[in-house]
């Protein structure tokens, strides 16, 4: 029931809050187009010591005309934008999070091998890859993001912890593990709540929390990739049958390799929507709580 | 520690274009096309010319509704870089005629 909630929800809240922030996003203007908003976002990615060449990458789109040269030029600095040092404490978490993606490829490119998994195994292996790409892509760019990285990647921890705990931390126990209601529930609702939550009261700042719940899905799905292959690699076909694998030890084996896999996409799809729908709940909350007043330096009796 | 690795083929070409008129201010676009390189690899080589000391940048102010432009040549360490390039170019070449024949 959560899953089912999360997801008719999802596409609706989404284009509801893109249209709230700004109506005109979706519509090209003389001066506002798709390049020029492209090229602002990945500037604002850059640190501050790199913010000349935000300006001068800018300024230089401003002189070009044609849409297409524009976006070609555009898209260009934006690929710069991304990799530009320096990151500061950003990089070691970007680092670890290629070091988790390389581990999960790496073993999954070897049951792949070793299980003789077909040109059907190569193809998700490589889907695998593009998705993983995607994720790191969207790391990096959240991890620069002033104070998100810490928070971001905690939340990622604390929601591949609870998830263990409640699943068991064996092989056998990642791939038997069937969640009761109120363990989805936690999965699902309370997990993902808290950490965008908490990411708005870390920062007091509701936009803070929804990138905080972004980067918590995103490396908690790669850590539970990681997790998960490990626990095939250990159990290959063993444990119990898998009957949707058609009884053949590769069968099986690329079962459990999909399953993981749709787990790392279902699981960073509701981390991010629930952590990002708290976030936004919780700074609408600590908007409507009255700051209280500061106390009066003088006593206004004594002064008259 | 600053790393003193071999320039790539890019950067030789980006140095060179600007060392073609070391006085001349040039805009990143024009000299984008000039070397035929995408802007998402130039920048990055102007970023690391620059760190190194060897391009000097400028703005120019905007016209209008124009935004103000950047604008780069070389350093005097930056021509005496290219210089540095060329001559040893041409001892390698010098070394090595047979290769320089197969280059040609």
């Amino acid at each position: 029931m959560p899953f089912f909630i999360v997801f008719l929800v999802t596409p609706i809240a989404v284009a509801v809050a893109l249209y709230r922030r700004n109506p005109r996003r979706f519509l090209d203007g003389p001066t506002e187009d798709a390049p020029l908003r492209l090229l602002r976002w990945a500037v604002s990615l850059l640190s501050p010591q790199r913010a000349e060449w935000g300006h001068a990458m800018l300024g230089e789109l401003g002189h070009l005309d044609g849409r297409r040269r524009r976006m070609r030029f555009a898209l260009g600095c934006a690929g710069a934008a991304l990799i530009l040092p320096p990151w500061g404490r950003a990089a070691v978490g970007l680092w670890a999070a290629i070091g988790i993606t390389a581990a999960s490829f790496t073993i999954y490119a070897g049951l792949t091998v070793h299980y003789q998994l077909g040109v059907g195994g190569w193809i998700s292996l490589a889907v695998v890859l593009i998705i993983c790409g995607g994720y790191l892509l969207g790391a990096s760019a959240l991890l620069r993001r002033p104070g998100i990285a810490l928070p971001g990647l905690l939340g990622g921890v604390f929601a591949t912890m609870v998830g263990l705990s409640m699943a068991g931390f064996t092989a056998l126990d990642q791939v038997t593990f069937i969640p009761s209601p109120w363990q989805q529930w936690v999965r699902v609702i309370a997990v993902p709540a808290a950490i965008g939550a908490a990411g708005t009261l870390w920062r007091r700042d509701p936009a803070a929390g929804r990138r905080v719940a972004r980067l918590a899905a995103l490396s908690a799905g790669l850590l539970q990739l990681l997790y998960g292959t490990v626990a095939v690699a250990i159990l290959g076909s063993g444990g119990p049958p898998d009957a949707a694998g058609g009884g053949t030890v590769g069968g099986t084996v690329n079962e459990r390799l999909g399953n993981n896999f749709l787990d790392l996409l279902v699981g960073t799809l509701i981390i991010a929507m629930v952590g990002w729908a708290a976030a936004a709940l919780a700074g609408y909350l600590l908007r409507r709580t009255p700051t209280p007043a500061a106390p009066l330096a003088t006593d206004p009796v004594q002064e008259v | 520690m600053q790393r003193n690795r071999r320039p790539s083929p890019q950067t030789v070409n980006v140095l060179r274009a600007l060392a073609a008129d070391p006085a001349r201010w040039r805009y990143g676009y024009d000299l984008a096309t000039e070397v035929h390189l995408k802007s998402g690899s130039l920048y990055p080589i102007l970023v690391r010319l620059a760190d190194r000391g060897l391009l000097e940048t400028s703005w120019e102010p905007g016209v209008g509704s124009r935004p103000p432009r950047h604008l780069y040549r070389l350093t005097g360490a930056g021509r005496e870089f290219v210089a540095a390039l060329t001559a040893a170019r041409r001892d390698r070449s010098a070394a090595h005629p047979h290769r320089r024949l197969s280059e040609a």
